[in-house]
């Protein structure tokens, strides 16, 4: 054994593996707790659980009432015992009757009352006493607000990534978060690979050095197009826009935002820091709607010669895929479940969980989406502290620092990207007319004859 | 046993007396400045909801296990000498006040160990985007807590810690106003007017001219520099008789500033020619000191070339900053000594102990140069010192002027025989010269050089992205205009 006396954790959990007999189990962990390896605590790794913890009944509001925000809803009322939706907020009528429907299906009615409309209800929502945890699933343009809004009602949160679109939000999430920290409130957001055993396992193993030092590291989601609608008779700028979110950049960020920063956080997570810059590019080939790019190329530079390179396309008919690849010198891994030496052959592979028959599913048991509130609910009634918000707004940041050095073609530091003003907002939220422009941004300039 | 008893009697003693002259009482028995307790009273940190009273040691001693016998004993030694062999009435309070002399008896850990949580959840965005960006700053120049929060501990009801959006707004009272600029028919002194003001000032006609530029390796106290020296031939120009006061910078302000914009607005104006001016300033550029004829401060380099091209457009003539070789040959006028008056700076200087014991001369400087040892730490009006041999007041001290030159160590390396010369092609940082009201009288002389420090210049505005207009950490800056002579019409 080492001597590791400022190890409190592992030798108060020698202690107790002695005291409660070796068992098959633990023998394995002591025989591996021996080597000077970091555990989940000190990793900062979430708890894999089988389901929430009993406690106190917690009551929850839901803002946002589109598909993943209801989807949401359903996750945590699914996470464990005596968790409640009682109260929706929206700007559209037609989608908080729709999520309302859906409860009533389950027999899990929402009150009236407590269904509010308009691009104040979320207030209306968060100023509700009995609520001790919010939903926040709306378009993410609004989320730092929003997440403001719940800190100082003091609820507890769940946030949908991305958690902002522009630095001047990423600030305001990172400030609310620390006030979220000093006030005990937990906050656990939607970047479900964190939550997710397999990702969790590999990254363990890379952390403690299965694969050397990280030398580089590749991300990718690549897609078919996504959904879009075109604009109906009778809806005004605001009212098509936010219906048609997912394709304006000042609601959505991009789609380097909106599905691409899964990939971006697992990079930061498993290279353990920020990128220092960002050099990259991108464009719209074949969009239809809105101001967006549809496919981005960037280079993080995570310093020391260290870079990730990040791609992301919606485009039908192309080669596409999703993940990540991180490259050591002694190996490399998919993050998700697979370790290879440097000549190929399978180092290690997590192994997932059996069906009836035996044979090996290719997916954690829990999905990913039910074990993040599973997590959100054991920290509020185990008292064990949780907030994610401060690193998934930084994720956040990270992309916004790819989506800038792809729309203005220039070198973005990570300095830069921090201190910028940044905010791509209208002045007023309100259904009418938008005095904005939406050109799809072009680098550089054009070719002087 | 007795030996244990005598121990515990004795460490009992020395608690009870590092008790004792830790109460506010035994400050104040001998810190004689009646001010410190009144404005403490009437400050967060006495005077608040909570009826918490914080004490004297409790912010100018780190925290117990953190250095504070030490402080205790190095303050109380600094602070015994002073009570015995200082008089109170001489010691320059005002000085003391200013953050980078604060911060020499104010402890930040002591700030920390109460204020431990910087996200209270009712903290403005503003005060989050300043607290992140203190949290975030790994090198130096970092801020310090009281580089934002220099008044929380002694209230001072002239300081400003905001956006002053209504800086200026109401300082000319209604006069006659000018309807062109002074007609200039040959090179001699005028009196500028300003166009659609009631603002006037003097220009001086400098006479074309050659002269020693440096100071010489025997000059006392002088910087490496400063050298070597070399001959400069110089064209004539006129330049500002004293430094640009207030009156004329807020002449600029009101008609190019706009209002309430913030730092990083874009500027939607139709008329391509139209001279964009300075955004709102962050906390009071005149520290509260008043406007008027005081030179104006704080301004950036951009802040003071802009002015120049925007009173060269309302006036029709060639208004710029000077160049580093026009400033020290005006400041000189034909003198080759280090003062444009006699004297030696070895016996103006405050530097060196015995020095600080046994007092300097400041009979002869003191009528020409507002600096350290007589300006109570504040710009002064130009009527109070008398002019040098070309008719210019405040070229030396009061505050630091920009010069058009970038600032190079060894700038004066290739200078050997030049004729109007401008100064390195490129750099970082410009050249500002004159020392200040701040400066010791080694840098108040004619040769003595210094340059802008932008990064530090800026450590407190918490603005994302910081001014380019104002400096929040500098408040000795200002500048003064000269005017080419060909262009008299």
């Amino acid at each position: 054994m080492e001597k590791e006396s400022k190890n409190f954790n592992r030798r108060k959990f020698l202690g107790t593996g002695v005291l409660a007999g070796v068992g098959l189990a633990s023998a394995g962990l002591i025989l591996s707790s021996c080597k000077k390896e970091l555990n989940n605590e000190a990793l900062g790794l979430p708890p894999i659980l089988r389901g929430a913890p009993k406690g106190r009944k917690l009551r929850a509001g839901l803002v946002g009432v589109g598909n993943r925000g209801t989807g949401a809803a359903i996750n945590f009322i699914s996470a464990g015992p005596d968790l409640e939706i009682i109260a929706l907020a929206d700007v559209f009528q037609d989608k908080i009757d729709s999520c309302r429907e859906r409860f009533a299906g389950f027999q899990l009615p929402i009150p009236a009352e407590n269904c509010f409309v308009g691009f104040d209800a979320y207030k209306k929502l968060m100023a509700i006493p009995e609520i001790d945890v919010v939903i926040l699933a709306t378009p993410p343009q609004f989320r730092p607000e929003h997440f403001l809004e719940a800190v100082v009602n003091k609820k507890h949160c769940f946030i949908e990534k991305p958690v902002c679109v522009d630095p001047v939000g990423a600030r305001l999430m990172i400030a609310t978060a620390k006030k979220a920290e000093a006030l005990g409130l937990c906050v656990v957001t939607g970047t479900q690979r964190r939550h997710q055993e397999d990702y969790i396992e590999t990254y363990k193993r890379v952390a403690n050095g299965a694969i050397g030092k990280l030398t580089s590291a590749k991300a990718f989601w690549n897609q078919e197009h996504v959904w879009f609608r075109t604009r109906e008779e009778g809806w005004s700028d605001m009212e098509y826009m936010i219906r048609n979110w997912n394709n304006f950049c000042w609601l959505c960020g991009d789609h380097i935002l909106d599905t691409h920063v899964h990939n971006i956080d697992v990079i930061n997570w498993f290279m353990g820091k920020y990128p220092e810059k960002a050099i990259g590019y991108g464009g719209r080939a074949r969009r239809v709607t809105g101001d967006q790019y549809d496919f981005f190329s960037i280079d993080f530079d995570y310093g020391n010669g260290v870079s990730s390179h990040s791609m992301c396309r919606q485009i039908d008919s192309c080669a596409n895929s999703t993940g990540e690849i991180v490259n050591g010198t002694e190996g490399y891994t998919n993050c998700i479940n697979t370790i290879w030496n440097l000549d190929g052959s399978v180092k290690w592979q997590f192994e997932y969980p059996k069906d009836e028959n035996g044979n090996p599913m290719n997916q954690v048991k829990i999905p990913p989406y039910v074990q993040e509130h599973m997590h959100l609910v054991y920290a509020i009634r185990t008292g064990k502290y949780v907030n994610e918000a401060e690193r998934t707004a930084l994720s956040t940041l990270t992309a916004i620092m790819g989506r800038t050095a792809a729309y203005t073609g220039q070198i973005i530091t990570w300095d830069a990207i921090m201190k910028s003003d940044m905010d791509l907002g209208p002045t007023k939220l309100e259904f009418g007319p938008v005095d904005m422009i939406f050109e799809t941004p072009i680098p550089g300039t054009p070719v002087k004859v | 046993m007795l030996g244990a008893l005598i121990c515990l009697v004795i460490i009992f003693f020395i608690n009870a007396v590092a008790s004792y002259t830790s109460s506010d009482q035994y400050c104040m028995s001998c810190h004689v400045h009646p001010w410190a307790e009144q404005n403490w009273k009437l400050s967060p940190h006495h005077n608040n909801r909570t009826g918490v009273t914080v004490h004297c040691v409790e912010c100018h001693l780190p925290p117990k296990g953190e250095g504070y016998l030490f402080a205790k004993a190095k303050h109380g030694v600094i602070d015994a000498y002073g009570y015995l062999f200082k008089d109170s009435g001489k010691i320059n309070w005002e000085a003391k006040k200013l953050l980078e002399n604060a911060k020499g008896f104010t402890y930040e850990n002591a700030c920390i160990k109460c204020h431990q949580n910087l996200f209270p959840v009712t903290l403005s965005v503003n005060g989050s985007n300043a607290h992140l960006a203190y949290l975030n700053t790994k090198e130096e120049p970092k801020p310090n807590c009281i580089n934002c929060h220099l008044i929380v501990g002694h209230f001072d009801r002239n300081a400003k810690h905001e956006h002053d959006t209504n800086f200026g707004v109401d300082a000319t009272a209604s006069k006659e106003l000018f309807g062109e600029a002074t007609k200039v028919e040959s090179f001699k002194n005028f009196t500028e007017k300003i166009p659609g003001t009631s603002v006037s000032f003097d220009m001086v006609a400098i006479p074309e001219g050659t002269f020693n530029m440096g100071s010489p390796d025997g000059e006392p106290l002088r910087k490496p520099d400063e050298g070597p020296v070399h001959r400069v031939k110089l064209s004539k120009f006129w330049m500002g008789k004293v430094e640009v006061s207030w009156n004329e910078y807020l002449a600029f302000f009101q008609t190019t500033g706009s209002q309430g914009r913030t730092e990083g607005q874009a500027i939607k104006n139709k008329n391509v020619d139209a001279i964009t001016g300075p955004t709102p300033p962050w906390g009071a550029p005149d520290q509260g000191w008043g406007k008027g004829l005081r030179p104006a401060i704080t301004m950036s380099w951009k802040s003071a070339n802009t002015y120049c091209q925007w009173l060269s457009k309302v006036t029709g003539k060639k208004y710029r900053l000077p160049t580093e070789a026009e400033w020290e040959y005006a400041c000189r006028g034909n003198t080759t000594t280090p003062y444009f008056f006699g004297g030696d700076p070895k016996k103006y200087t405050s530097k060196g102990i015995f020095k600080k014991l046994f007092g300097r001369d400041t009979t002869t400087i003191g009528s020409y140069i507002v600096y350290a040892e007589n300006s109570s730490s504040k710009t002064k009006e130009p009527v109070s010192v008398k002019e040098n041999p070309f008719g210019l007041k405040n070229m030396a001290g009061n505050v630091a002027e920009f010069c058009s030159d970038y600032y190079s160590p060894d700038a004066y390396q290739s200078n050997s025989e030049s004729i109007n010369p401008k100064g390195p092609n490129s750099g970082q940082e410009h050249v500002i010269r004159g020392g200040s009201f701040k400066s010791d009288a080694k840098d108040v002389r004619s040769a003595a050089r210094d340059f802008t420090k932008t990064k530090a210049w800026l450590v407190t505005d918490p603005q994302m992205p910081k001014s380019g207009w104002w400096y929040s950490d500098c408040i000795d800056i200002g500048f003064r205009v000269v005017c080419e002579a060909d262009s008299a019409k």
